[in-house]
């Protein structure tokens, strides 16, 4: 036990906690933060195994843009509060899935990378990585950032208000009433599922 | 051998034509046609070229080649190459001819439509699509073509998609073919990873066949693999479950029909079926699935086709009816038979479907009731129609007798080698045959005898002389119908109906009203050439081959055989030994042959052993042509063990000749009494069903009974006796008739109606419930979906893991 | 330092991410477990480089995870302008009021 591992086991807890939280805070904000907190975490992980640059990237993008742009995210539509705003009715079966889908992974990590010796991971260089993006892997560095592009174009098309609009917010309409023939009886049956299963898991 | 290795060219052309026709189609003097049609002749010469080199060279090893390949990392490649061998050349062959004749009758047909341009390219990409299907060298190149088939097949489908019910058909084939491509997926990777433990290539088909040929593949491997493969296939080549894409897909135009049934789409299943046979044949389980389900669809799809008055529709179902032969034939082992019904039928299906575009082009309606006496009109196109019915029917000498009688040959060996399957594919494949017979019989009286049912009154056309202005058509149709009542009434012919319909045409020549007429020379040119290729197609695999001067050393058996099957045995038949052999290439052995088959299958039973004694003293000659290419299946006899692939050189066997000339006859006579004879102006099969005969019967009952009783009694009887005996006899006759009304209700409202409707309803009952419970399933929940598939995962995780 | 401890963890976090997009209602914390998935991969993907395949030139694994890094982000823009659409048109985010795909 180096204190390399020691170093390694804090900062799984610390993400592995963040994860957690994030994923079940009653709190909207709060998860974004646990996200931020989550997401440091890996990037100590990173520089652990001695990635620095990853490291790096991870605390520029996800922790300085990610992050912000979710916060932004959450102020830009409603922020509700609570386990029923927040958690849908597959909780259970989510549970048990990912449970299992753990217990899975980690048997079959277990049985291949078991026997692995314990190496200490030497630093590697920034030029390094560098020679290597822009030599072997070129193409798919330009494809990718094609990519990027496009995707931000996609988003400001999809976000942006329809021409037209003269900048007053439009009627927005619920989306129950949007669908009339749904029923309203099903509605209610919904809702009285919804309120059945949250009186179980309290 | 160099030609073969231009396999590519064939491929590429349609690709690079579809390109350009896309790019520069509209600029073109013939909207892009000239690109197509140009292209596919240089492919069609090509693929003949090919297609002779394998011919004459007989079974060869497969030229593979492989152009281009991505890493996938670890030991994974996709390459796109070619993989030519016998099939391949026999597919090439196949899908260039009917793909060349289509798209040049497309050039008359689809005239003046408004996506003429969009049309040629779409069928040159079609066409592409099946050659890469056809020529891959991996199942991975398969997947590719497969996939792009039917996406070509969605475009194509749904031409006229303006309409909904044409978008939706083509929804329906895209959405039904793509269950069945799940199953080709991981029926595809299953394989691999069974062929992953003993080399680097996983997804090579050379690979794959020759390691499951050598009995290295897992059994569970095979079943699943194969099971889910096939499921792909079933959806593709509609197989009864998933057939129900087929008839709709007449939605497109029909020389797409034409492409779809003949050539490109359904073909594809049955061809990666028999490129993938060795894998196949592992397995009795496979091989018994394929034949129970190629058996149930040939049988119950051709019902459905004698009760249809599209045309396109009967020939639909019939397409899925010749599809069950093919598949009923693998799972009997007949790798021939099956390959060689494949190939014959694209010919003479492309002939009929472009027959019937020819007469709807004429006629501007699908239906049949709208057609009648077209044999004056279009003569060309009765002939050639006539040719492909008969083809189909498998009158003999003509293409389908020869590869028909192979499957039913194929299914009865399968049948001696103690295999149940083989029986019911050969007494569901006869009474499949008579069924076909007939419906094409009914067809063609429908559609070319008797006299013309007033097709230019069609609402269409009606609609189009309103537009014209040339036409009162209020008072037209009320004449219309004014007349049909008097037809009704007063028993009028139908061309006194029409007849009626122009007594107070005033406009002397007005286009909607003309008879119907010869098409124009390129419809004529691909009807002609198909239906006189309908004959060599068919003797080149059968016993006569020889005797019209074709090599025996050259056949089809031997164009479409590889190395590979015959060392491929069916591990599952090692305990039947020898005396199998000689049944499945009877002929060269025939001698030997009646020895032991009167020492070890005595019990065969007395017809089936004269008949293959016959066939080994008459036709030594004819099987002859075997002798090379089974000598060392017939060297391996020795050790003991005789269980090959059944890949048999073309026989004569006299009982299934009987049987299926038998079967023909009793149908197109059933056909010509209904519809030939004289033309009921009700089709009696649509309202009285099974009922036809009894009502013959009835009627001489009544006949007899009016001679034979009724008339004595009034001429002798009664002037001398009282009252009472006119009330006993009365009586009787009475009863007598009442009794068989009552047996007759009894029979409608008992079988009838509550036993078959009942069936049928309740099957569709059965079905609306299920599925309102079932689509529950699809709650729109993401996140439920998310977990099932999840959970999906893990279970097969688990399943992989604990195999290992 | 074994391999077995960042595998372990990327598999924690994927299947705690995988929780979230599976348990959550709203559409931006579905966003946020679909990050802690991605970020898992990348988890795997760097132990990968750095402990097994260290002398690799092309360093597969730190190009990789930094291609998913970039892949995220633009997920990440994209995901949000679709939430935003959702909620301008429907004035809800929550996941299970998008179902009109079903029966």
């Amino acid at each position: 036990m180096t204190s390399l591992d020691l170093l390694f086991i804090l900062f799984a807890v610390i993400t592995g906690g963040g994860a957690v939280l994030t994923v079940t805070s009653r709190n909207l904000v709060h998860a974004a933060l646990f996200l931020a907190v989550s997401l440091a975490g890996i990037g100590m992980v990173f520089l652990l195994l001695q990635a620095d640059f990853v490291a790096m990237v991870q605390a520029v993008v996800y922790l300085g843009a990610i992050t912000v742009l979710f916060l932004f995210g959450l102020m830009l539509t409603r922020a509700p509060i609570g386990r029923e705003a927040l958690d849908s009715r597959n909780r259970p079966m989510a549970m048990v899935v990912s449970t299992a889908l753990f217990g899975v992974l980690v048997v079959l990590i277990v049985r291949a990378f078991g026997s692995f010796p314990a190496v200490t991971p030497r630093s590697s260089s920034v030029g390094d990585l560098g020679m290597a993006i822009f030599s072997s892997w070129v193409f798919p560095f330009e494809v990718i950032s094609m990519m990027l592009l496009a995707a931000l174009v996609g988003a400001i098309l999809l976000a942006r208000r329809e021409s037209g609009d003269s900048g007053d917010e439009r009627a927005v309409t619920p989306i129950r009433e949007a669908l009339p023939d749904r029923g309203e009886v099903e509605a209610e049956e919904r809702r009285a599922e919804l309120a059945a299963g949250d009186g179980g898991a309290r | 051998m160099e030609v073969l290795n231009y396999a590519w060219l064939i491929v590429a052309l349609p690709f690079v034509a579809a390109g350009v026709i896309a790019a520069f189609g509209r600029l073109m003097p013939l909207k892009g046609a000239e690109v197509g049609i140009s292209a596919i002749a240089i492919a069609w010469v090509v693929a003949v070229m090919i297609g002779w080199q394998t011919f004459v060279n007989g079974p060869v090893e497969a030229v593979e080649q492989v152009f281009w390949s991505i890493p996938l990392g670890g030991n994974i490649l996709i390459e796109f190459g070619q993989y030519v061998d016998g099939l391949t050349a026999m597919m090439l062959v196949l899908v260039t001819t009917v793909s060349f004749m289509v798209q040049l009758y497309s050039r008359e047909y689809m005239h003046g439509e408004d996506r003429f341009t969009y049309f040629f390219a779409m069928l040159s990409l079609f066409t592409f699509s099946m050659l890469v299907l056809v020529v891959a060298p991996n199942t991975l190149q398969a997947l590719v073509g497969w996939e792009l088939v039917g996406v070509c097949s969605y475009l194509l489908i749904g031409y006229y998609w303006l309409e909904k019910t044409n978008s939706d058909a083509a929804n329906k084939a895209f959405l039904t073919t793509k269950f069945g491509d799940i199953g080709l997926v991981v029926g595809i990777i299953v394989l691999s990873v069974g062929v992953s433990a003993h080399t680097d290539n996983v997804f090579s088909i050379r690979e794959t066949t020759e390691l499951a040929a050598a009995g290295m593949l897992s059994q569970p491997t095979i079943v699943l693999g194969c099971l889910l493969i096939f499921l792909g296939a079933m959806a593709k080549s509609g197989q009864m479950p998933l057939h129900v894409w087929l008839p709709d897909a007449m939605a497109g135009p029909t020389p797409v029909s034409a492409l779809i049934h003949a050539a490109t789409m359904v073909t594809a299943g049955v061809f990666l079926i028999a490129r993938l046979y060795p894998v196949f044949a592992q397995s009795l389980a496979v091989m018994n699935t394929m034949a129970i389900v190629g058996t149930i669809t040939l049988f119950f799809a051709g019902f459905v086709a004698i009760v249809q008055d599209d045309i396109k529709k009967v020939l639909a179902y019939s397409t899925i009816s010749q599809l069950g032969y093919m598949v009923a034939a693998l799972g009997v082992g007949g790798y021939t038979a099956g390959i060689f019904h494949l190939f014959t039928h694209g010919f003479f299906k492309a002939l009929l479907f472009l027959g019937s575009g020819s007469l709807i082009h004429a006629v501007h309606s699908n239906n049949m009731s709208d057609m009648g006496g077209m044999r004056k009109y279009m003569p060309t196109t009765f002939v050639t129609f006539v040719i492909g019915s008969l083809a189909l029917a498998g009158f003999p000498l003509f293409a389908g007798f020869f590869s028909k009688d192979e499957v039913l040959v194929s299914a009865q060996i399968w049948a001696n080698n103690g295999r149940f399957t083989g029986s019911l594919v050969f007494w569901l494949g006869l009474a499949g045959a008579m069924v076909t017979t007939f419906y094409m019989g009914r067809s063609v009286f429908l559609i070319f005898f008797g006299t013309h049912r007033g097709v230019a009154h069609t609402p269409e056309d009606v609609e189009a002389e309103a537009e014209a202005g040339t036409l009162d058509d209020e008072a037209e149709m009320e004449d219309l119908d004014q007349a049909a009542h008097d037809a009704d009434g007063a028993d009028l012919t139908q061309e006194e109906v029409v007849a009626a319909g122009h007594d107070d045409d005033h406009a002397p020549d007005h286009g909607g009203h003309h008879l119907p007429h010869e098409s124009g020379w390129q419809i004529l040119t691909a009807l002609v050439v198909l239906a006189a290729l309908s004959f060599p197609v068919g003797l080149m695999g059968g016993f006569l081959w020889d005797e019209v001067g074709g090599s025996v050393e050259r056949n089809f058996e031997t164009w479409t055989a590889t190395h590979l099957l015959e060392e491929v045995s069916y591990p599952f038949l090692a305990d039947y030994h020898r005396v199998d052999l000689e049944e499945l290439h009877g002929g060269g052995e025939g001698e030997g042959h009646a020895e032991e088959g009167a020492g070890d299958h005595a019990d065969e039973g007395a017809g089936e052993g004269e008949a293959a004694g016959l066939a080994g003293t008459d036709h030594t000659t004819l099987a002859a042509g075997s002798d090379l290419v089974l000598a060392t299946e017939a060297e391996g006899a020795e050790g003991g063990v005789e269980n090959r692939v059944l890949h048999g050189a073309p026989e004569f066997h006299l009982n299934v000749f009987l049987l299926a000339l038998g079967g023909f006859l009793l149908a197109v006579g059933g056909a010509w009494m209904i519809y030939g004879r004289s033309r009921p102006m009700r089709d009696p099969l649509l309202h009285m069903g099974g009922f036809t005969t009894l009502l013959e019967n009835k009627y001489y009952f009544d006949d007899i009974g009016y001679r034979g009783v009724v008339v004595p009694v009034r001429d002798w009887l009664a002037p001398a006796a009282s009252w009472s005996s006119n009330v006993i006899l009365d009586g009787i006759v009475k009863n007598t008739g009442g009794a068989v009304k009552r047996l007759a209700d009894v029979t409608y409202f008992t079988i009838d109606q509550k036993v078959i409707d009942g069936g049928i309803n309740g099957g569709a009952f059965s079905a609306a419930w299920i599925s309102s419970k079932l689509k529950r399933l699809q709650s729109g929940d993401v996140q439920r979906y998310a977990g099932a598939m999840l959970a999906g995962v893990i279970v097969l995780v688990v399943v992989f893991a604990a195999a290992r | 330092m074994t391999l077995i401890g960042p595998l372990v963890l990327g598999a924690f976090l994927f299947c705690v991410g995988l929780y979230g997009v599976m348990a959550r209602r709203n559409s931006v914390l579905v966003l946020m477990s679909v990050e802690l998935m991605l970020n898992a991969v990348n988890i795997n993907l760097v132990a990968f480089q750095n402990l097994k395949w260290p002398d690799d030139p092309a360093a597969t694994g730190q190009v990789f995870a930094l291609f998913v890094v970039v892949v995220a982000a633009a997920e990440v823009g994209v995901g949000l302008a679709i939430v935003f659409n959702m909620f301008r048109n429907r004035a809800s985010i929550n996941i299970d009021d998008a179902d009109m795909m079903r029966w």
